[in-house]
């Protein structure tokens, strides 16, 4: 009998010359990518998992017998209903931005099942399809169950199928990250800067937090997850390795583009977790002590060993570890009924752990929340409405979030005219991306855009019901109805 | 209706500002005030400032020449 490493390339690394059709008809640049090269230029791809289909399906197998074991234990809505409440509303955040994004990566990887230029890689890629449908299931099963107790879990699965400004903004992302990239691009975007230098790494952080919080549930969910995405990351470094060799310029450019735009959606989903939602006594580091321990490090290093460059925006980033979950999460809060979860306003406890944490920002931020806490104070508990803005917010052309980029003491948005438009981005780096590719973005209406022509209900309490299809049941309040221990509401 | 995306000093966000062509600019630096007011408040005078100029506080919108979708600032302080 033939070892396994005898018989393995037989299944999963096997390319042949084709003869009834060209190469390039086969592989074409506008599926397969750029550059396109002779598939010489490939035939040594490689990844260390190396799987096979059953290993796959036993490994799968065992896996999802793992999470519904834990789920039969801890997956009921009591076990749920036991957890602190701002890890709850992370957990709303979460779930809803995960599964239907996890969807769209299904059609990522199954384009780099067929167009990807090395058959290990096809293979590879098409065993991250299915890793992916299963990431799509298990959200949606595990928060199904929760939406008879608390509507806002109903989220999980419609967050992307509405035009609330969180939905537009993921979608304008995986859109174009998952769903219309090339082979090439998906690999570089997806597999090694999204997963590899962010989610897979996130889903340790998280699973930890989860742990001390007493969430075996999510612990499980996303260490489970994280197994895969472990694996099928490891598609983006080869892929990477021949574009450096081939177009050097065109690598950089892709990784400086998807580090911005996959660092924007990860500081507002990861950020308000680690840094807000999550009770102190069960945060392990801030967002920036994380990033810089488990996403800088292990970036950097890649870049050296494919000998590229740190973006040209490294330091715009740096600033924004400082400043940009913080702005929008306080733009948030002001504006919570506009999303699906609860915010939580940060008490004394809490400023004082930012203010150890963000000795540079913090001193900023503190008196914003200082007027929230005295607008509160001087307010009926649960009348969210005496503490919510009122006028129309404004959002980036590129990333279609909200401009809270920069600092409180200077808001980094800036307006650049193209094709008889005006357009307003929230940084230069999401300025930049908009100028090499201007075509590919400047057809689509932001929702401030969107209100001007009439699309979109200009009144923010219409905007939210009948645009971002929010109700009272479903939109987003104050977790606690601003009722805090450390909110003294007597009379002086 | 001029459209205008405002940004307040000591802010997390810009607002979409509604001015009239006769507002003055002082209005306009109200109006972005008012909006904001819940997590900013600048004590005292203000500057605003446009495409990098600081703005006379009587002086109208339309005189300004602020097209829509014009970003302006209101910055703490007296105009220089």
């Amino acid at each position: 009998m033939l070892k396994r490493d005898e018989w393995l390339d037989l299944a999963r690394k096997l390319d042949w010359e084709l003869s009834y059709v060209s190469e390039k008809d086969a592989f074409p640049e506008v599926q397969s990518g750029r550059p396109w090269l002779p598939h010489a230029e490939w035939a040594g791809w490689d990844e260390p998992f190396r799987t096979s289909y059953p290993e796959y399906v036993a490994g799968q197998h065992a896996k999802e017998a793992s999470v519904a074991a834990v789920r039969e234990a801890v997956g009921r809505v009591e076990d749920y209903q036991r957890l602190p409440q701002g890890w709850l509303e992370g957990l709303k955040l979460h779930a809803a931005t995960l599964p239907l994004a996890e969807f769209a990566a299904v059609v990522g990887n199954l384009r780099a099942a067929r167009f990807g230029r090395d058959s290990a890689w096809r293979s590879a890629a098409l065993l991250g399809a299915l890793d992916e449908m299963r990431h799509t299931q298990i959200p949606l099963l595990l928060m199904h169950d929760l939406v008879r107790w608390d509507p806002q879990f109903d989220w999980t699965h419609k967050l992307f199928h509405t035009n609330n400004w969180v939905a537009i903004a993921a979608r304008h992302l995986a859109d174009e990250m998952l769903l219309a990239s090339d082979a090439i691009e998906f690999a570089i975007a997806t597999n090694f800067v999204f997963e590899t230098g962010f989610t897979n790494v996130q889903f340790v952080g998280l699973s930890a937090l989860a742990h001390g919080v007493g969430d075996k549930m999510f612990e499980k969910m996303v260490g489970s997850i994280q197994s895969d995405e472990a694996r099928h990351a490891q598609i983006g470094a080869p892929v990477l390795a021949t574009v450096v060799k081939h177009d050097r310029r065109y690598a950089q450019y892709l990784l400086d583009k998807w580090f911005w735009r996959s660092w924007l959606l990860f500081a507002v989903v990861t950020g308000f977790s680690m840094d807000y939602l999550t009770p102190v006594e069960h945060r392990q580091s801030s967002f920036k002590e994380f990033m810089h321990e488990w996403v800088l490090d292990q970036f950097l290093r890649s870049l050296d060993e494919f000998g590229l460059e740190r973006p040209w925006y490294w330091d715009i980033f740096l600033e924004g570890l400082d400043n940009y979950h913080h702005m929008v999460y306080a733009s948030a809060y002001s504006y919570r009924a506009s999303v699906w979860f609860n915010f939580v306003v940060p008490g004394p406890k809490e400023r004082a752990w930012l203010g150890e944490k963000y000795p540079a920002s913090w001193p900023d931020f503190d008196p914003i929340w200082q007027r929230i806490t005295d607008r509160w104070r001087a307010a009926d508990p649960g009348n969210d409405f005496a503490v919510h803005g009122t006028a129309i917010v404004t959002f980036c052309d590129l990333c279609q979030l909200v401009l809270s980029n920069g600092t409180p003491r200077a808001n980094a948005a800036n307006v650049v005219d193209h094709g008889g438009q005006r357009y307003i981005f929230c940084s230069r780096p999401c300025r930049w991306i908009f100028e090499q590719e201007p075509d590919r973005y400047a057809g689509h209406k932001d929702i401030v855009k969107r209100v001007l022509a009439g699309e979109a209900p200009g009144n923010l309490v219409a905007l939210v019901q009948r645009y971002f299809g929010l109700d009272y049941e479903t939109w987003g309040k104050d977790a606690f109805r601003g009722e805090y221990p450390w909110l003294d509401r007597r009379p002086a | 209706m001029i459209p205008l995306y405002g940004f307040l000093e000591g802010d997390t966000i810009g607002l979409l500002v509604l001015a009239d062509g006769d507002d003055s600019i002082a209005e306009i630096a109200r109006k972005l005030q008012e909006a904001a007011r819940l997590r900013a408040a600048i004590e005292g005078p203000v500057t605003v400032l446009y495409d990098g100029q600081t703005l006379d506080p009587l002086t109208t919108v339309s005189d300004a020449g602020m097209q829509p979708l014009a970003r302006f600032d209101v910055r703490r302080g007296p105009p220089a």
